[in-house]
């Protein structure tokens, strides 16, 4: 079990040639909290979570991870990518095994355990359905006790049933690690499933909040969780 | 049984109609021996010993030849794929030297290097190191850049990032211009052992032609075709041996077994 880092950003400005994609935003998560950031494509939400990754870097506003302003890599995050991006020449135990130190052996196997594909450990990725590929890439983000991981659509190209399964493994396994999660997504259902708080991204910045103070695992035919998937939903469509 | 036995029915019917013709007088000796004479100069030169010597010297030609332009291709494709220095420093000239035909440089070479193995071995070298450089280059350079990111997140080093992302991706590539650079290789080097030579298959070739012994010449071309197609399953095997996770070459298996979903 790691820590969850606390994350904090300020007034975060990132643009595109001409295409302002945020601006000003400011944005912060508690050690092992998880928040969901939603938004329509295009609201800057992918963006963000690449800025505190390290991946990119804004061109004003500061992050701090734990306090300590971030320069370059976000060592203590971990990524999971819509697409997966398992490395197709390693084998399944492998690409979990990416960036672990030596002698991982056990590690690799619990890992796989926690997201049901043990008996896959030897398997190509080419063979998994999409559903196992992102089971596996969030055992590869998990290996190394991120204390921060983030969650890009990592279910955006998968059908409905395995969805809602893979929702309660993310909850599950959020919960064992107790790394701040940060999690984007469009589906405001999964929002209101998962977060602790959701974040509502319009125009680059954050233009309004939730708390979801609901009881997990949460339950769908409560009417306060459809009450609030309306509300959300209201002021994402909302120009 | 009968899939398997259909394709060999026209070649064989061939392989009948010239033996015949030529036992019968129909085809001269000089143009065409026949199929049984071919084979009976085989079995002479290489009881001999003579023809396993010649093929020896070949094959050792074009495997030197071959290490040594292949390795400077790929060393150099490796460079200019992942770094932009040395891509605008280097590829813009090696670009050039391609376009000169390896074998119009046969006259400057025997100048230089004379008639010897280091001609030949130089040439071969030549031929091979474009097809590589360029299959190498082309592979580094178009290794999904989505997997690059997710390695540096995941905290690859410099040497773990060429090892596990950069090489693999390239692979496939590389091995496509592998196959390319054998067929380069074995021209090259029928060319450069008929024009100068005092051993190996195309000396046997020329020296046969000599003598008007058209059966040792049919030989020799057999023998350029048997190690060619020798050379290419070779390099198949390599493609089954290291890509075993490329979906051309995975046993078949349903990408996701009904009812398996996540």
């Amino acid at each position: 079990m790691s820590t969850g880092v606390a994350v904090e950003a300020a007034n975060l400005h990132r643009q595109f040639g001409a295409k302002v994609v945020l601006r000003d935003l400011n944005f912060h998560a508690e050690p092992g909290e998880f928040v969901v950031i939603v938004g329509r494509s295009g609201c800057g939400k992918s963006t963000l979570l690449r800025l505190l990754a390290g991946i990119d870097r804004a061109e004003r506003g500061s992050i701090q991870i734990s306090g300590e302003v971030l320069i370059g890599l976000c060592s203590s995050a971990r990524m999971v990518f819509q697409d997966g991006r398992l490395l197709p020449w390693l084998r399944v135990g492998d690409n979990v095994a990416l960036g672990l130190p030596k002698d991982n052996d056990g590690r690799v196997r619990d890992m796989l355990d926690r997201v049901g594909l043990a008996d896959r450990i030897r398997d190509w990725p080419a063979i998994l359905s999409g559903g196992q590929k992102q089971r596996v890439a969030l055992a590869r983000a998990l290996a190394a006790n991120p204390g921060l991981l983030l969650l890009d659509e990592p279910l955006g190209s998968l059908d409905a049933l395995t969805r809602l399964e893979m929702q309660g493994l993310i909850e599950s396994l959020w919960h064992q690690s107790g790394a701040t999660t940060i999690l984007v997504t469009h589906d405001v259902e999964e929002a209101v499933a998962l977060a602790d708080r959701i974040v509502l991204l319009k125009r680059g910045h954050a233009e309004d909040e939730w708390l979801v103070d609901l009881p997990r695992p949460r339950d769908r035919s409560n009417p306060a969780f459809s009450g609030l998937v309306q509300s959300v939903l209201g002021h994402v469509m909302e120009v | 049984m009968r899939r398997k036995l259909i394709p060999w029915l026209v070649p064989l019917a061939l392989l009948l109609l010239w033996q015949v013709s030529g036992s019968v007088g129909w085809l001269s000796n000089r143009v065409l021996p026949t199929p049984a004479a071919v084979l009976a100069a085989g079995w002479h030169l290489g009881a001999s010993g003579e023809l396993a010597s010649h093929i020896a010297i070949s094959a050792q030609r074009a495997a030197v030849g071959f290490a040594i332009g292949g390795g400077i291709g790929l060393l150099l494709g490796i460079l200019t794929g992942s770094s932009r220095i040395a891509e605008d420093l280097i590829d813009g000239s090696v670009q050039m030297l391609r376009t000169v035909p390896h074998l119009a440089l046969i006259p400057l070479v025997i100048l230089w290097l004379g008639v010897g193995e280091a001609a030949k071995i130089f040439l071969v070298a030549l031929g091979v190191l474009f097809p590589i450089y360029l299959n190498t280059h082309h592979g580094v350079r178009t290794v999904d850049s989505g997997l690059i990111e997710m390695a540096r997140v995941y905290g690859l080093g410099r040497w773990d990032l060429f090892r596990k992302v950069l090489l693999p991706g390239a692979l496939p590539s590389i091995l496509i211009g592998v196959r390319y650079a054998l067929g380069v290789m074995w021209l090259t080097l029928i060319v450069a052992e008929t024009i100068a030579a005092t051993s190996g298959i195309g000396y046997l070739a020329m020296n046969a032609r000599e003598f008007l012994r058209t059966d040792v010449v049919v030989l020799s071309i057999l023998l350029y075709a048997l190690l060619g197609k020798l050379a290419d399953s070779v390099a198949r095997w390599l493609e089954r041996r290291l890509l075993p996770w490329h979906p051309a070459h995975a046993v078949a298996l349903p990408a996701a077994l009904p009812g398996e979903g996540a």
